[in-house]
């Protein structure tokens, strides 16, 4: 009988990948990032349209979803009033860990033009923000652009360890 | 000495007017120029006061008692063709004359032009609702409480509308800044986390020029991210765009741009 | 990990009332078929609504407070956020109510321009509302047809100023730009398009027996309801009041173009969702009629008036009093006359009315914005008692309502 002898590492003949939960994790998380659909102002058509036919979201595996427990990015599109800021952070809060922010437009970053007694300056005063997309409205490229810097960054935290709380400001 | 800037109307004001300046008029004409305008006037004041009328911009201006609101709509909707309340509100003059005016914006489809109904009220009157003639004024009067706390007689449902229950300060008044009071900064931080709180967040930034070139934590620049809280005043790395990691990323396919299409006609 | 704060958590979504079997369900402010922020508090006998109070001012941006603090020219871009659908239509009634007060008289190749713009703006403005309704009725593809159209017309009005969404396209007096070469061709050859499209979407909804259930004799609005309530634009001609502004206060070149006004006595949800569809159509005649006329326009694009509006660019950069006009004009403002107006014009929402009271200073004295969508959310007061959970969501659909226009 002849002996036949495999180098199943080296030949590629072993049937699984080898790598580190980290990555898999990670690439698992990167790739299906869902998305809780915030929009508030004119910012949220652009993210809509960004779901739509023409920029099609769901290529970055990301979907939107309705409700926060479902979802793991909120992208805060649009003006948030003060009568409005007690409900973002009470969803952020229902949200599952892991979860990112992306404030989406100048209103969300800063306060944009509505330098007003009604307008919050800023979504970063109320909940934690990850990445901030400059622009009124940020065209649909710049919010794919800002879902691609998130996956960069998911890929380089460490999957294993629960989330530290993050700072507000 | 300090520069005098007055409390009762603080908003922004032309920093220089030459003296000689006279503002001009937008013109007013007479109300018997156009006949329909006339035989509406004609009703009004067979039963009402009317302290001025005029036309202009092609719509006619009736100024009017405050207590006579109420019956003045009243007579434009039912026997006038005025069908509709298209607007409503309220302008500040306290400043001034210590007076709220409240306007009636009509419509008639009919006839298709448009009367204006003003009347003026003291900051402590209220007015009559008419929301029994027109169901819109439900909200416009909610609206005009909220900006102005103008008080509503006879109104199913005096509340705020647009700002929050627990606001204080009535926004659109004269003495109300755009910027808000003490009050307002703070409210989603009272509210949220507490007063507490205050100090760690900290107040909010209102100045809309600022921009710290060198703050590394709050803000990166598109193609010129460094790491969090990096020190760049001694000039900084320049990173080109990257939609993925130089060496590619696991399990997804490498971006290539030489195999991108790049489609020059949007409209193909 | 949670950070401490002080919202209790309470179930406020749902209250139960034991004693008379009443439930109180809370919608919004964020919910996805809500339109934006609107929150209704509805008081419900098992699944019928007995009671709604709609709770609104979740984007209050204080835009009237603004004004007040701006130079009218200033105010344009603001005016944008406004019915952000459709931008610039808001510019446009803006313009208008200025122009009137200071009595302008825009150059007629601006007026073109200005046609053009405001007609592709409804088109947007009704494709957005078809692809929101669909999708939350559950027609994704509809959504995505409707979407794929509307590009193409941001594609165009990008091409002419620059912005997809926020266009702040026309200025008080004219407007700032001529048209860039193609667009004319370009649009032509969508317009020839767009009756197939439409054609699609209807193949597709018309006769649809979901969509029929749940728009047909669904949030009928009798005519004395709208006119109460202060309804316009399409929320009342499907109530059977024939009142389209541009027919009957005709504005701009709206008297020398050749359109019906399309209306329906029904005043349900169908009824609506109809009008819109033909006043696609309607639009897209009134655009091709207005391409024809721009053609052989004299070049002019922004009126001449040195005390209110900037001269040309070429001559603020040859003549000196037009620099030193310039200069006045951007640093200081104009300074409209003295006097008040009221403007209304026919938005793709309906009227939208610009009342300006100018105290003869640079800053207006008071300006109050009437968004049509203001009423349309107010009805709903009335109009949902009677209906079930399901028919809340194809109501708000079809009363279009956009929230920057609501709470300004
Ligand atoms: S950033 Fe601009 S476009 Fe976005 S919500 Fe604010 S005003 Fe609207």
């Amino acid at each position: 009988m002849a002996q036949h002898q495999v180098n199943y590492l080296k030949d590629g003949g072993l049937p699984v990948a080898l790598t580190t939960i980290d990555k898999v994790v990670n690439w698992g998380r990167s790739n299906s990032i869902w998305a809780l659909t915030y929009g508030l102002a004119c910012c949220g058509i652009e993210m809509m349209a960004s779901g739509a036919s023409r920029y099609d979201f769901d290529r970055f595996g990301t979907i939107f979803r309705a409700s926060p427990r479902q979802a793991e990015l909120m992208i805060v599109a649009g003006t948030l009033t003060k009568k409005h800021a007690e409900f973002i952070r009470r969803l952020y809060d229902q949200m599952t860990e892991p979860k990112w922010v992306i404030s989406m437009g100048s209103c969300a970053n800063t306060g944009g033009m509505f330098n007003t007694y009604a307008t919050v300056q800023g979504v970063d005063r109320v909940i934690p923000v990850d990445l901030y997309l400059p622009g009124c409205a940020p065209r649909p490229e710049t919010l794919q652009y800002a879902v691609m810097m998130l996956q960069q960054k998911i890929r380089k935290e460490p999957a294993s360890r629960a989330q530290k709380p993050k700072r507000l400001m | 000495m300090r520069a005098y800037t007055p409390k009762d109307n603080v908003q922004k004001k032309s920093y220089y007017t030459d003296r000689f300046w006279v503002a001009p008029q937008v013109a007013k004409s007479a109300v018997s120029d156009d006949a329909v305008f006339a035989a509406d006037l004609d009703a009004i004041k067979a039963k009402f006061d009317v302290l001025d009328a005029y036309i202009q911009v092609d719509q006619m201006v009736v100024v009017i008692h405050a207590n006579d609101n109420y019956a003045v709509l009243e007579l434009l909707k039912n026997e006038r063709e005025y069908t509709q309340l298209s607007e409503m509100s309220a302008i500040d003059w306290l400043a001034t004359e210590g007076k709220f005016e409240i306007f009636y914006q009509m419509l008639s489809m009919a006839k298709r032009k448009r009367v204006r109904i003003k009347c003026k009220i003291d900051e402590k009157e209220a007015i009559q609702s008419v929301e029994k003639l027109f169901r819109c004024a439900d909200w416009s009067e909610r609206e005009m409480y909220d900006m102005f706390g103008v008080v509503v007689n006879n109104h199913p449902f005096m509340k705020r509308i647009l700002m929050p229950d627990d606001w204080e300060g009535f926004p659109l008044r004269k003495t109300y800044p755009l910027q808000g009071d003490e009050f307002a900064a703070w409210y989603e931080v009272d509210k949220i986390f507490g007063k507490e709180a205050r100090e760690i967040i900290g107040p909010e930034n209102r100045d809309p020029a600022r921009i710290d070139r060198y703050d590394t934590k709050r803000f990166a620049r598109l193609g010129h991210e460094v790491p969090f809280g990096t020190d760049i005043s001694q000039g900084e790395p320049d990173t080109p765009l990257v939609y993925q990691e130089q060496k590619g990323v696991f399990m997804v396919d490498k971006f290539d741009t030489q195999k991108s299409v790049v489609i020059s006609d949007r409209h193909r | 990990m949670q950070q401490a704060n002080r919202l209790r958590p309470f179930f406020e979504n749902i209250t139960f009332d034991r004693v008379d079997n009443e439930m109180v369900l809370n919608f919004g402010p964020q919910h996805p078929s809500s339109h934006g922020q609107l929150r209704l508090m509805l008081h419900m006998q098992q699944e019928q609504i007995t009671k709604a109070h709609p709770d609104i001012g979740y984007l209050h941006r204080g835009m009237e407070k603004m004004a007040e603090n701006m130079i009218y020219n200033e105010f344009m871009p603001t005016t944008d956020r406004m019915d952000y659908i459709a931008s610039s239509s808001n510019n446009y009634g803006f313009a208008l109510a200025v122009e009137k007060l200071i009595g302008l008289e825009v150059p007629r190749r601006a007026k073109v321009i200005r046609m053009l713009l405001l007609e592709i703006n409804r088109l947007m403005s009704h494709l957005f509302w078809l692809a929101t309704t669909a999708l939350d009725i559950g027609a994704m593809t509809v959504f995505l047809y409707a979407f794929r159209e509307r590009e193409y017309l941001m594609d165009l009005v990008e091409d002419y100023c620059g912005a997809r969404l926020t266009h702040a396209a026309i200025r008080i007096g004219g407007v700032p730009l001529d048209l860039p070469d193609n667009f004319i061709t370009d649009l032509r050859k969508f317009l020839d398009k767009l009756p197939a499209n439409i054609k699609d979407y209807e193949d597709l909804l018309d006769k649809n027996r979901v969509w029929l259930m749940r728009m047909e004799n669904v949030g009928v609005i009798s005519k004395e309801m709208a006119l109460s309530w202060g309804c316009s634009g399409v929320m009342l001609r499907a109530s059977g009041v024939q009142w389209d502004i541009r027919k009957e206060e005709p504005y701009e070149l709206y008297d020398e173009v050749e359109f019906n006004v399309p209306v329906s006595d029904k005043g349900d949800n169908y009824a609506r969702y109809k009008l819109y569809m033909a006043e696609m159509r309607e639009s897209a005649k009134i655009l091709y009629q207005v391409a024809d006329m721009y053609e052989g326009t004299p070049t002019e694009l922004m009126a001449h008036a040195p005390q209110y509006i900037s001269a040309p660019k070429l001559d603020i950069m040859t003549q000196n009093y037009a620099l030193m006009q310039h200069f006045v004009l951007v640093t200081q403002g104009m300074r409209p006359p003295v006097g008040e107006v009221y403007v209304p014009t026919e938005s793709p929402k309906g009227e939208l009315g610009f009342y300006i009271n100018s105290q003869g200073g640079p800053y207006p004295y008071r300006l109050k914005l009437r968004g049509p969508s203001f009423w349309h959310t107010g009805i709903l007061t009335d109009l949902l008692p009677g209906h079930y959970i399901p028919d809340v969501v194809s109501i708000i659909g079809t009363t279009n309502i956009v929230f920057g226009e609501v709470d300004r």
